[in-house]
């Protein structure tokens, strides 16, 4: 028995794409996941909080914003004397 | 009952005043108290501040101070004066929504919260809850469950939030006074996009107990009122002690009333540079009419404010979420979806970070301290642009693009975060107001109550009466 050439993935790409996209038009790639997307995951995972697909990106974004904060406040020296300043009465 | 036109004019009617027309027999509280009724349940159909009226309590509240008056019996300083609450606080009767559709399904309260208590044992009449932001994360004064609160000076403005109602009702004429929290500016917002006075004390110094917390190392309870007499009149009514607020100080309450006269004079006065430097031709204006009116010409740099901000939004976005974790975890599609993602993601917030955020409190407060050494007074602007349009994304901020709701408390975080003492006032620009933070050393909200107001007495700050 003859058996068909097995196409391989590249050369259908090849035979779809006879004519170049027009300038301006790529494909946009999909967001590969970055580490605050992998954090989103996993922490929804240990605390016990389910996620909802359609919240991720805005958790995510809002993940960012949260570090970019914290990361200021991380760069200033302190002190080790310093201590946190909640109000606890024994 | 008094006509349309009699009742139309106590709308603007100063709390003082009304006290003192209740007190002489001119006005019965009755009469009062219908008044502001039939004017909130017409002009509430605009403004949208109200998710209670307590038309009811208010109406035997009102009887009873009558007969107590005919009878002869004494009467607090703020007899017959109407009020409302933003719905974060407890109104015996009602769930406490704190602007959420979950906490619909709690409990009603079976008490009213310490400040409304004491409110009432000077006189004061409960007329109803206030709409706010979702569980007080919010400067905007939206709400997707109840819709917006609107601004008096022009409806399709936002309040500010996250005590929008508040600011609306008291701007729009509704009540003299009204209660409200600020964690992070949510007084001195809508004070600053409403037009009016508002006063967040020291941090401890009046009672939260029996309100729905936010963010326990940040929570403060205040309030809003068009002239500075009435804050002080009712801030004065709800000092103290109270054992039932864990972060409730046990201090010698310090009545300002008496004070508000000896004015500016002698006060060392200086504004805040650098990271407070206005960037908006309304907010450039604001800021100069005060300073001039006040004689400043120093200019003082806070040190580290910009990070004190950011620790600020930390252990907000950390606390907050902490509080609703449960809800987080059952019932997370009943949230407004900015609310919700901003609280998940604060869950995520490095635990390790957010302790050196409460180091850096402690590291700056010391700072701020060393800084109160040589002045007695800080101005800065308390929003960084007038009221923006309800559903308004950005607002510029110089040549920066900022988004609205995370941005118009980036001059309030700096200050509560360390807890000061701070009396928003208004100046009347045209088309709309802005106003103008008048901060003050720890426990020294007579300070600012002064140099407020001293301005208003010189006719820079005042609440304008809008045309609605």
């Amino acid at each position: 028995m003859k058996r068909k050439p097995v196409r391989t993935s590249k050369s259908r790409r090849r035979k779809g794409t006879g004519k170049s996209r027009p300038k301006g038009h790529e494909r946009i790639a999909p967001k590969r996941p970055d580490s605050v997307d992998t954090i989103v995951e996993a922490s929804a995972q240990a605390l016990g909080i389910p996620l909802n697909p359609a919240w991720r990106e805005g958790i995510a974004f809002n993940l960012r914003l949260i570090l970019r904060h914290a990361k200021l406040v991380d760069e200033f020296p302190l002190p080790d004397h310093i201590e946190p300043a909640p109000v606890f009465y024994a | 009952m008094l006509d349309a036109s009699a009742a139309d004019d106590l709308a603007w009617s100063t709390a003082s005043h009304l006290a003192a027309e209740v007190a002489s027999g001119r006005l019965s509280a009755l009469q009062v108290i219908e008044a502001t009724l039939a004017r909130i349940r017409k002009r509430d159909l605009l403004l949208n501040s109200f998710t209670a009226v307590t038309e009811q309590r208010a109406r035997d509240r009102a009887r009873a101070l009558d007969r107590a008056r005919a009878s002869g019996r004494g009467s607090g300083p703020l007899t017959g004066v109407p009020f409302a609450v933003k719905n974060l606080f407890d109104v015996a009767g009602l769930p406490t929504l704190a602007g959420s559709k979950i906490n619909r399904d709690n409990e009603r309260a079976q008490r009213d919260a310490a400040l409304i208590e004491r409110l009432e044992l000077a006189g004061a009449v409960l007329v109803g809850a206030l709409n706010m932001g979702e569980y007080a994360y919010d400067f905007t004064g939206e709400n997707i469950h109840d819709g917006p609160s609107r601004n008096p000076h022009d409806l399709k403005r936002m309040t500010g939030g996250s005590s929008g109602g508040s600011g609306s009702a008291v701007a729009g004429g509704l009540v003299p006074l009204a209660l409200g929290s600020d964690t992070n500016g949510s007084i001195r917002v809508p004070s600053s996009c409403c037009g009016i006075f508002g006063l967040k004390p020291t941090y401890g110094r009046l009672s939260r107990a029996r309100s729905f917390a936010f963010v326990a190392s940040l929570d403060h309870v205040g309030l809003m009122a068009r002239t500075v007499e009435d804050l002080a009149l009712a801030y004065d009514a709800m000092q103290g002690f109270d054992p039932d607020d864990p972060v409730c100080v046990n201090r010698i309450t310090q009545p300002v009333g008496p004070l508000l006269k000896r004015g500016a004079t002698g006060l060392r006065i200086a504004v805040a540079g650098g990271y407070f430097k206005p960037r908006s031709a309304e907010a450039l204006q604001a800021i100069d009419r005060v300073a001039v009116a006040l004689g400043v010409s120093r200019d003082v740099g806070i040190p580290q404010a910009e990070r004190a901000r950011s620790a600020a939004f930390l252990i907000t976005a950390s606390e907050g979420a902490s509080l609703h974790l449960d809800r987080l975890r059952s019932r997370a599609k009943d949230y407004d979806p900015a609310v919700r993602d901003r609280l998940i993601a604060g869950a995520m917030a490095p635990a390790s970070l957010v302790v050196k955020a409460h180091k850096f409190r402690r590291w700056y407060r010391e700072e701020m301290l060393k800084l109160f050494a040589d002045v007695d007074v800080i101005l800065a602007l308390a929003t960084p642009c007038v009221a923006p349009l309800i559903g308004q994304q950005t607002f510029m901020f110089g040549d920066q693009e900022l988004p609205v709701r995370a941005n118009l408390g980036i001059y309030t975080q700096p200050i509560s975060f360390i807890g000061l003492p701070v009396v928003a006032v208004p100046i009347p620009l045209s088309p709309l107001p802005i106003a103008v933070q008048i901060i003050a050393a720890p426990w020294r909200e007579d300070i600012a109550l002064r140099v407020a107001y001293t301005l208003e007495a010189d006719g820079i700050a005042a609440a304008p009466r809008p045309t609605i």
